[in-house]
């Protein structure tokens, strides 16, 4: 078929084909990836070949200055005169010496790394009444991810340090002159700029995040939970386990339960992300239509559920479908019922229920955006329109709705990860439940990956497992990220935006 | 999309043989007027249901909160309208030393603050150099962040309540320890502010450069001037987050009850005490909560709603 | 008032996309030079790496005898006008001009002197205290200008100042950047897609094409002998006609066969031919519009051909034609001599005969494109 006829498809045959092709891509985008990565591998091997060879080529070339920074970090950059970057590798160089050998062992990171292969050995005893503490695995596993993060970085360090030498050696045999400290300090204010802002918030994220992620990745492997607390008692690495047990395909451990919460929360995050997409898309067509008067004060009824907090909003909304809440107690006064309706009770009113009162939550969201890209809508598409004799729904179908879609692709794919994480709605609306005796590890009907996460840390305080689930959050989000991020072109290129 | 702007809406009738657009049909006018009155009255009945359904929850919640405690109950009842109607629930919450909600509007406030300068401060400094400053290592920066805000937030609750504890911040040093928390990776929210600053053309920084201006003139000088719309967005933004903060701050406050902010406290009025006495207290608290919140947010709504609609065109 | 070299410079973007090969020029001080080429030919990259706003991939560039490749932008020395103003919107003009003289730390009244100046020289000065926002293209551009006036740079730079400004108005600032040169006299260096900016402007026209330079010249010497095919279309309006045509080597010398009209060249041209040794060979020969005569009746070395389209400039016609083997030609014919009769028969279809002489012809090799006598 050639490209032209094409055009001559019908709809769902044009789809058809359009599925098609992505499959047949599929296996080359799948191989090409691999191949990157090999490629990346092999660059990275690469990489540090060239490195090791640069190492011993600016050793064998170098002068006394730069042979001697292989040792003491900063030396060249002292004898060269630029004291400023000197100063900062030794510092550095320094700081890290103190803490890897400290005297008191208990707090060098060479103590921690030796025990990080088996997280501590020594039982917390009692003698008598007194108790003597043994290793603290929470601590050794902690330390150990530090000392290793700071052992890489002074590697880092130390290249660049070597490097430097090279490249100061190499700029004064051609004649040229050293920046000096103040050149060095002036250029944090205009060439390197960017690190002077980066500084802090890296440091934040460094410590704050990427720290603890790593850690949490760790624990996933060790059998740290309720009966392995420390500094009672050690935990230990125990490989796949926790991973086995959450993916598991019987009904003995948390097998089921993974599947039913992973399942709800897919359920949840399409509902609470597609149909608050089109009703609010509604709302904003309703508003805006010409000659709807009033249009500010509409906007702004719906905008205040954005504005009151949620934990108000949301709790008084939750209070008010309970048993003896208001619509119950309404309704029964009024003779409706008899019985209250089982909002919360019942696992499939209270699935229900949740979607809907998030539609309440999630309209005015999507009423403001629809609004900004409705009034972006060239206006001469409509004329266009209607003059070729198109009525408002086809105007609808054929301009609106795929224009939006157009624009809007990139925010539907956030706002679906952002529901999968979506913790403030369940947690204040039904706390997860209704609790089922089926479901393991205090999961219930309603509670999503990351409710179900946070009841294994706080309740259960069940680590082990609370890190897995975690990290299966993210693989579920990534999976969902790279597929749609290949499906659609108008996410990948931010420089089109400029 | 004023009146003014309104294109008459008429029938046209296209003669396709000739290719041209022919006329417009008198008789039909009237009728479209009649449907077009239809529409909108349907519209305007739709828009007042929606109106109703959006407020209920806000207005039933002021009036349980101004029912007497004392004559008549704290729990919830099954009528709406107050028998009688008082300030008890309000005089308790402010004056009664049982009640610490004052204590913890303050410390909620505070967080605010203090989230609301430094946060900003991160954003901002994150966003700009990434959408304006080319270096080595910016998109490895991007993809790194990308990857880590796939992780679920709550992971990592546990190591850091440790490294706060570490650091003496928990309990009675809630209040500063949730300020670092919050503040500490804020600068991984940069997606809004950057799409912001792409915005502004770039030929102005290199037009103040050639001028003189080092970057950090040009961000001071030029750019943060004509950022005052995304300034007051990311502080709006950054003030209104610790309100509804229940999860961090309960992890981190545990057990300290004088150093809760105002969503744990009345979390655990309404579900922890038997709430039943506690209904109508915290309802008067939510509203003390949500009337200088929403007045405030009602009145920067402006900002907010250029920061939502450009996040969302720009992904 | 400065020199500017620049030696095999080279841009590379993202290691394989070359977007400036091997560029050598030495521009001259107080010398007006124009980068004119199509757009994506590489002369805005090249205006921005003199600049410093790009990072120079390769080559050395100096301003004076000082090499600048890693000198920031404003160490440079330089005053540049963009495309779109770049004014600083939250200030105002006044401040817009002074902006770059208070960072310098200038006196207090020095910089009001030389505001005031610029100013006055642009017809600027009762925009003073508006912001940039209230102010018409023109002024805008005005503005820009200004904002470089004042710094007294080394070096001028433009980067298409004018693209943004309707017709009228881009003629009047053309004209107005002349006079403007004529009272700043320092080195320009200017970019523009618009060839007849180029011409009038320039000292020196260099024209870019994909990254390479085709020619450099003075305005006369590339309408006169470019050295290349695309140099012959891209200079001259309407654009130099192109036709198949042989070039035929005989015992009295060469001579042009078209459509079996045989034009001999002249002794010049006879020279440089015999001395490269050229043989008998296919060639395109181009002839530009205005050296083209228009005969009503057919006579001796007139090419026949047939009007397609009749476009009236007011004062002229331009006349798109064809000829025998399907070559588009332009021609222009002045309306003030047409007869009645003439002029009716100027439609569609009719024939028409055209003759120019040998002076006016240029020859180029279809292979290489480059010109057989003036390269």
């Amino acid at each position: 078929m050639t490209d032209l006829d094409y055009f001559k498809l019908s709809k769902p045959q044009k789809m058809l084909r359009g599925l098609g092709s992505f499959f047949t891509r599929l296996p080359k985008g799948i191989a090409n990836g691999l191949k990157k990565m090999a490629g990346g591998f092999v660059s990275l091997f690469k990489g540090i070949g060239n490195n090791l060879v640069d190492l011993v080529t600016t050793f064998r070339d170098g002068d006394w200055k730069t042979r001697l920074s292989y040792l003491i970090m900063g030396f060249g950059s002292f004898a060269r005169g630029q004291w400023g970057r000197g100063l900062l590798f030794f510092l550095f160089q320094t700081v890290f010496n103190v803490y890897m050998f400290m005297p008191n062992a208990e707090f060098s990171g060479c103590y921690y790394l030796g025990k990080l292969s088996t997280l501590g050995t020594i039982e917390t005893y009692k003698e008598g009444r007194k108790t003597i503490y043994g290793d603290n695995s929470f601590f050794i596993l902690l330390y150990g991810v530090l000392t290793i993060f700071f052992i890489l970085a002074l590697i880092y360090t130390w290249r660049v340090n070597i490097k430097q030498n090279k490249i100061s050696e190499e700029l004064l045999k051609n004649g040229h002159k050293l920046k000096t400290t103040k050149d060095d300090l002036d250029s944090l204010r205009d060439s390197q700029f960017h690190k002077t802002m980066l500084a802090l918030p890296t440091l934040g994220v460094t410590i704050f995040t990427i720290l603890p992620i790593f850690f949490m990745i760790l624990v996933a492997f060790t059998n740290f939970d309720a009966t392995h607390q420390p500094p009672g008692k050690l935990f230990t690495w125990v490989g796949w386990d926790n991973f086995n047990q959450l993916l598991a395909m019987d009904s003995a451990s948390y097998g089921d339960t993974f599947r039913h919460v992973l399942l709800w929360t897919l359920i949840w995050a399409f509902f609470a992300t597609f149909l608050n997409y089109f009703l609010g898309m509604f709302v904003a067509i309703m508003i805006n239509k010409k000659g709807i008067k009033l249009k500010k004060m509409w906007r702004t009824i719906l905008v205040m559920t954005i504005a009151i907090p949620q934990f108000v909003s949301l709790l008084y909304v939750s209070k008010m479908f309970a048993a003896d809440g208001l619509i119950n107690t309404f309704f029964m006064k009024w003779g409706w019922i008899t019985e209250p309706l089982p909002f919360w009770t019942d696992p499939v009113w209270a699935r229900i229920t949740i979607i809907v009162i998030n539609i309440w939550i999630g309209i005015p969201y999507l009423m403001l955006i629809a609004t900004g890209i409705l009034m972006n809508i060239p206006a001469d598409l409509y004329e266009s329109a209607r003059i070729d004799g198109a009525n408002a729904f086809q105007m609808y179908r054929k301009i609106t709705l795929p224009y939006m879609l157009f624009v809007t692709g990139p925010y539907l794919l956030t706002s679906f990860t952002g529901n999968i994480n979506n913790f403030n709605v369940i947690f204040l609306l039904s706390g997860g439940k209704p609790l089922s005796l089926d479901l393991a590890g205090g999961a219930g009907h309603t509670d999503l990956l990351i409710t179900w996460l946070y009841k294994m840390t706080v309740n259960d305080t069940n680590y082990k497992l609370a890190a897995v689930i975690g990290i299966l959050v993210f693989v579920v989000t990534a999976v969902i990220n790279l597929i749609v991020y290949n499906m659609i072109p108008s996410v990948k290129n931010e420089e089109d935006f400029q | 999309m004023s009146d003014k702007n309104k294109i008459p809406e008429v029938d046209i009738v296209v003669d396709e043989a000739a290719g041209v657009i022919r006329e417009v049909k008198p008789e039909n006018l009237r009728s479209k007027k009649g449907h077009e009155r239809r529409i909108n009255t349907t519209i305007y009945v739709a828009l007042i249901l929606i109106s109703i359904v959006w407020l209920a929850p806000f207005v039933f919640l002021v009036f349980q909160s101004f029912r007497s405690y004392l004559t008549e109950s704290g729990a919830m009842v099954n009528y709406l309208l107050p028998k009688q109607w008082s300030l008890d629930n309000y005089v308790w919450l402010l004056t009664d030393p049982s009640s610490d909600f004052l204590r913890w509007y303050s410390n909620t406030i505070i967080i605010a603050l203090f989230c609301s300068v430094l946060q900003t401060f991160m954003v901002l400094s994150v966003s700009y150099t990434l959408s304006r400053l080319r270096f080595k290592g910016r998109k490895l920066i991007m993809n790194v962040v990308l990857v880590l805000g796939m992780f679920p937030g709550f992971l990592t609750m546990i190591i850091l309540y440790f490294l706060l504890r570490q650091l003496g911040l928990t309990q009675t040093g809630a209040v500063p320890g949730l300020i670092l928390i919050y503040v500490a990776s804020s600068g991984m929210g940069y997606y809004i502010s950057k799409g912001f600053f792409d915005t502004i053309p770039k030929s102005l920084d290199e037009s103040a450069r050639i001028d003189g201006a080092t970057r950090a003139q040009v961000f001071r000088m030029i750019i943060m001037p004509l950022a005052k719309p995304i300034v007051i967005y990311t502080v709006l933004m950054a003030f209104m987050a610790p309100w509804g903060d229940y999860v961090f701050a309960s992890y981190v406050a545990f057990g300290s009850k004088p150093n809760y902010n105002v969503a744990v406290g009345l979390y655990q009025w309404i579900n922890v005490n038997d709430y039943q006495g506690y209904f109508t207290r915290f309802c008067a608290g939510g509203v003390l909560v949500a009337v200088p919140i929403t007045l405030l947010f009602l009145a920067l709504q402006k900002y907010y709603v250029e920061g939502v609609t450009g996040g969302a065109v720009k992904g | 008032m400065a020199s500017v070299t620049l030696e095999h410079i080279k841009k590379v973007y993202d290691k394989n996309v070359v977007a400036v090969h091997d560029f050598n020029l030495e521009i001259k001080d107080k010398e007006f030079v124009v980068f004119v080429g199509p757009s994506g030919c590489g002369k805005s990259t090249t205006l921005r790496m003199i600049a410093g706003l790009e990072d120079i991939s390769g080559g050395t560039l100096k301003i004076d005898d000082r090499v600048v490749n890693d000198v920031e932008p404003k160490d440079r020395d330089i005053a540049m006008v963009f495309q779109n103003y770049a004014l600083y919107p939250h200030i105002t003009v006044y401040e817009n001009l002074a902006f770059s003289l208070r960072l310098r730390k200038m006196d207090k009244e020095e910089i009001h002197r030389r505001v005031i100046q610029a100013a006055d020289i642009l017809g600027i000065t009762e925009y003073l205290d508006r912001k940039p926002k209230a102010l018409s293209g023109g002024q805008r551009q005005r503005v820009a200008i200004g904002r470089a006036i004042v710094r007294n740079a080394k070096v001028f730079l433009m980067d298409e100042p004018l693209s943004n400004l309707d017709a009228k108005l881009r003629n009047q600032m053309r004209a107005e950047i002349i006079l403007l040169r004529k009272r700043v006299d320092t080195t320009f260096v200017y970019v523009t897609h618009d060839q007849t900016e180029a011409m009038t402007l320039g000292d020196r026209i260099v024209i870019m094409k994909d990254g390479y330079i085709q020619q450099v010249g003075t305005p006369q010497e590339v309408f006169d002998t470019p050295i290349n095919l695309f140099v012959a279309g891209f200079i001259g309006s309407p654009q130099m006609n192109f036709l198949k045509a042989k070039l035929v080597k005989a015992s009295a010398g060469y001579e042009v066969d078209v459509l079996g009209v045989k034009i001999p060249l002249n002794e010049d041209q006879n020279a440089v031919l015999t001395e490269k040794e050229v043989a008998s060979q296919e060639i395109i020969l181009g002839v530009r519009p205005e050296h083209t005569t228009v005969l009503f009746d057919n006579a001796e070395n007139a090419i026949e051909c047939t009007i397609n389209v009749n476009e009236m400039m007011g004062s002229e016609l331009h006349l798109h034609l064809s000829s025998a083997n399907n070559d588009k030609i332009i021609v222009r014919l002045p309306t003030v001599d047409l007869t009645k009769e003439q002029r009716a028969s100027l439609v569609s279809g009719n024939k028409l005969y055209i003759t120019f002489p040998a002076k006016v012809m240029h020859l180029f090799d279809p292979a290489t494109e480059k010109s057989l006598i003036d390269s």
